[in-house]
């Protein structure tokens, strides 16, 4: 059915290691949507086109914009790490927001919880979050700008 | 015959306003877009409101629009996705619209950017995603374009997107497609051309083969940019002039082109101080020159 393709689509595009998956084998698609042969064979050839990279490269650059706008300090005390929690973030938040202070805002209440059950972080990281997340819910309010 | 000279302008941003400081005359027509006019909620709605409109930049663009042709360029509602029409959104649409003074047009993207499974109403999937060209995607569309048409009581547009993979096995092409909206009186085309070189760059159609299969009738508006190469693909970056192959199209095509109304020109804001104000206006001055081409041409047909 259409809306599973278009669902697929935009979860290989968002979820390389599913690419990948998808590439080696797939009949993996079935798993989790319901698809007739041509849909499934289409997304196959999809997630198997050279392409398939750069859309990947692009919807993460398209993501982390509002990121690197609002949440730039604290990113940058992640170091190395950065790489791994914007990921571990997108896996588990496929989905943007268009409103880029609370896509910022979610990101970091998530980062929050995993400083909250124990992940290794350096202080820096926990005094910046807390300065930028501040910083996100003024500007959060301040969009508000109808009246009831 | 008759003269019908279509409109020169810019794709607003940002940075607009000092483009339209410094070469005033240069800039006849605006497209504008909603959605960078608002911010969007989505689930959470504040003061009871989901989407809270940006007075100020909204009353900048009401002074900018003066005396100069005005269209709407949305990238939210999404149309192809297999999802309901956000009724919300085009409510919004509409209030910016009446904010500045109606659109003469309004277009949006023929892409997926809104995926049916995304949880909240505006959750974008990252970037605009290739559609489906057949009976099924044209029944989900049909009805939503003419409630989005009367809904904003102006003519709509659908522009041909840019992509890194394409759809293989389809019912019909992309020209096909949107001729076949534009017979049935749904909508008319925004032509990017940047978006045909993008396509043909990254190993997608031939522009030439897609231009001769389009019905040149149905373009109503023409946009054109210029990009960059990253990781071995051409990018619809908006981040440099109009390349040479983009103009060449443009002359050969647009005074084929008998209903065009305003050729547009993108950039990224950016951009806007490495490209430099000269360049800008420079870029304008050709599109002028472009649009003195396309100004004797026949008679335009009927607009539906």
């Amino acid at each position: 059915m259409l809306a599973d393709f278009q669902q697929a689509l935009a979860d290989l595009t968002s979820l390389p290691e599913w690419c990948l998956a998808v590439r080696a084998d797939a009949s993996v698609l079935h798993s989790r949507y319901t698809l007739t042969e041509r849909e499934a064979r289409r997304l196959h050839t999809i997630a198997c086109d050279a392409g398939m990279s750069c859309a990947c490269t692009v919807y993460r650059m398209n993501r982390l914009a509002p990121l690197a706008m609002n949440v730039r300090l604290t990113l940058r005390a992640l170091g190395p790490t950065a790489k791994h929690v914007l990921s571990d973030y997108w896996r588990d938040h496929p989905r943007g927001h268009a409103h880029f202070f609370l896509e910022s805002d979610r990101f970091c209440k998530w980062l929050r919880e995993r400083l909250d059950v124990g992940e290794q972080m350096s202080s820096e990281v926990r005094s910046l979050l807390d300065r930028e997340s501040s910083a996100i819910r003024a500007a959060v309010r301040a969009s508000c700008t109808e009246s009831d | 015959m008759r003269k019908h000279r279509p409109r020169v302008g810019l794709l607003y941003n940002p940075t607009t306003p000092q483009l339209l400081d410094y070469a005033p005359s240069l800039v006849e027509h605006l497209s504008v877009m909603p959605d960078r006019l608002w911010f969007d909620f989505g689930t959470e709605p504040m003061r009871g409101r989901r989407f809270h409109r940006l007075h100020e930049a909204i009353d900048r663009v009401k002074r900018d629009t003066v005396g100069r042709m005005l269209a709407g360029h949305g990238l939210g509602l999404s149309l192809p996705s297999a999802m309901p029409l956000d009724d919300a959104m085009v409510a919004a649409v509409a209030d910016v619209s009446r904010d500045l003074g109606n659109f003469a047009w309004y277009s949006e993207h023929l892409n997926l950017f809104i995926t049916p499974k995304g949880g909240v109403p505006n959750a974008q999937a990252g970037l605009g995603l290739p559609v489906i060209y057949d009976e099924e995607t044209f029944s989900i569309m049909a009805p939503k374009l003419r409630r989005l048409r009367d809904a904003l009581s102006c003519r709509l547009l659908l522009e041909n997107g840019s992509f890194f993979t394409p759809v293989p096995d389809l019912d019909l092409t992309e020209p096909e497609f949107l001729n076949r909206l534009h017979r049935q009186g749904l909508s008319g085309v925004l032509l990017d051309l940047h978006n045909l070189l993008v396509n043909a760059r990254n190993g997608g159609a031939d522009p030439i083969a897609y231009l001769e299969s389009l019905d040149l009738d149905a373009v109503e508006e023409v946009h054109i940019a210029g990009g960059d190469d990253a990781e071995g693909f051409y990018m619809d970056s908006h981040s440099t002039l109009t390349p040479d192959y983009v103009w060449e199209l443009a002359h050969a095509y647009l005074p084929r082109c008998r209903n065009l109304r305003a050729i547009t020109f993108e950039y990224q804001e950016s951009y806007f101080e490495e490209l430099g104000l000269p360049a800008l206006a420079a870029e304008l001055e050709r599109m002028h020159r472009l649009a003195d081409v396309c100004e004797l041409v026949p008679e335009p047909v009927d607009a539906r």
